[in-house]
């Protein structure tokens, strides 16, 4: 005998949405490693001074070895929580991303990184119900300056 | 560790661009897993199988292995700094994961300038870009805001 799952009502996918709002997980803090900084330039080919030598850095007015903007997933994936166990749907899909940018990222910085969910909805299309969230990661210093927000939206079918 | 052979990118100023110009198309590729290995190593991130094996991928009923969206779109992001010049500062970037792209696929970067403008006393050039494949399909679009030099004055504080 197999068991069946029902997939909530609309009225009840609704309010499972509205419960994720507000902040996930703890603030977590990490260090912005010289290596990690290599790691993902060279990922990226991205092979700007700024970004390996300290010098360089300073030539140009920076505090230190400066992180490209990509380093942001590292954080997100490591510091961060983005899975979410829907009660609804099949399968969840990365839609889209917005970023902002701010202070650069400096290796030897400690980065705190605050996760809320932002909004989140049930939308109705041609294939079907839809779940839409948006999760917002704030990376701020440690000396109080916000470096970046990243929006992640998904979506839920 | 070797050191890394690093390239400053050219400065260019605000006064070099106009509203309508297309940047110059650049080619990535073919895509190869590696290029996903070594995302994952720069961002930690080994979670989702199908990103780097094609059996895994395949089960669940992918067409193959897919690489990251996040990949894809800071690869866009760092196409846009270098269309900008070296002192140019990215202030907003938005990207959505459209399509997929898979192993041995080409993906060309494109880049326009929608809007050149001035703000605040900052010089802003606002723009559309977009990765497309190998058969023209547009998987990763975006856009990007930059605050620009001016000529015959230093860069962006």
């Amino acid at each position: 005998m197999s068991a069946t799952m029902t997939e909530p009502t609309d009225a009840e996918a609704q309010a499972f949405l509205d419960s994720l709002i507000g902040p996930l997980g703890e603030e977590v803090q990490t260090p912005v490693e010289l290596g990690a900084v290599r790691r993902m330039a060279l990922c990226m080919e991205d092979l700007d001074p700024i970004h390996f030598d300290a010098a360089a850095a300073a030539a140009r007015g920076y505090r230190g070895i400066v992180a490209p903007w990509p380093l942001l997933w590292l954080y997100f994936f490591t510091c961060t929580i983005y899975e979410h166990d829907f009660p609804f749907g099949k399968a969840t899909v990365h839609g889209a991303d917005e970023y902002e940018f701010h202070e650069p990222m400096i290796v030897g910085d400690v980065i705190t990184v605050r996760t809320a969910m932002v909004e989140a909805k049930l939308k109705h299309g041609r294939s079907g119900r839809l779940g839409q969230v948006v999760s917002e990661r704030r990376f701020t210093n440690q000396r109080g300056e916000l470096c970046a927000v990243l929006r992640t939206i998904l979506f839920r079918r | 560790m070797l050191k890394v052979e690093t390239r400053e990118r050219p400065v260019r100023f605000f006064e070099d661009f106009h509203e309508g110009q297309e940047l110059p198309a650049v080619t990535r590729g073919p895509m190869m897993v590696g290029h996903q290995v070594r995302w994952a190593g720069a961002c930690d991130n080994y979670e989702s199988e199908f990103h780097h094996d094609e059996y895994v991928a395949k089960a669940q009923g992918l067409p193959g292995i897919l690489l990251s969206g996040p990949l894809m779109a800071s690869w866009l992001l760092t196409t846009v700094q270098d269309w900008m010049g070296r002192d140019a500062r990215l202030l907003r970037f938005s990207d959505q994961n459209r399509g997929s792209t898979m192993p041995r696929d080409l993906a060309h970067f494109h880049g326009t300038v929608k809007r050149a403008y001035e703000q605040d006393g900052k010089a802003l050039i606002e723009l559309e870009c977009a990765i497309t494949n190998q058969r023209g399909e547009v998987t990763t679009p975006g856009s990007a805001l930059v605050e620009m030099p001016r000529r015959g004055t230093g860069a962006p504080a």
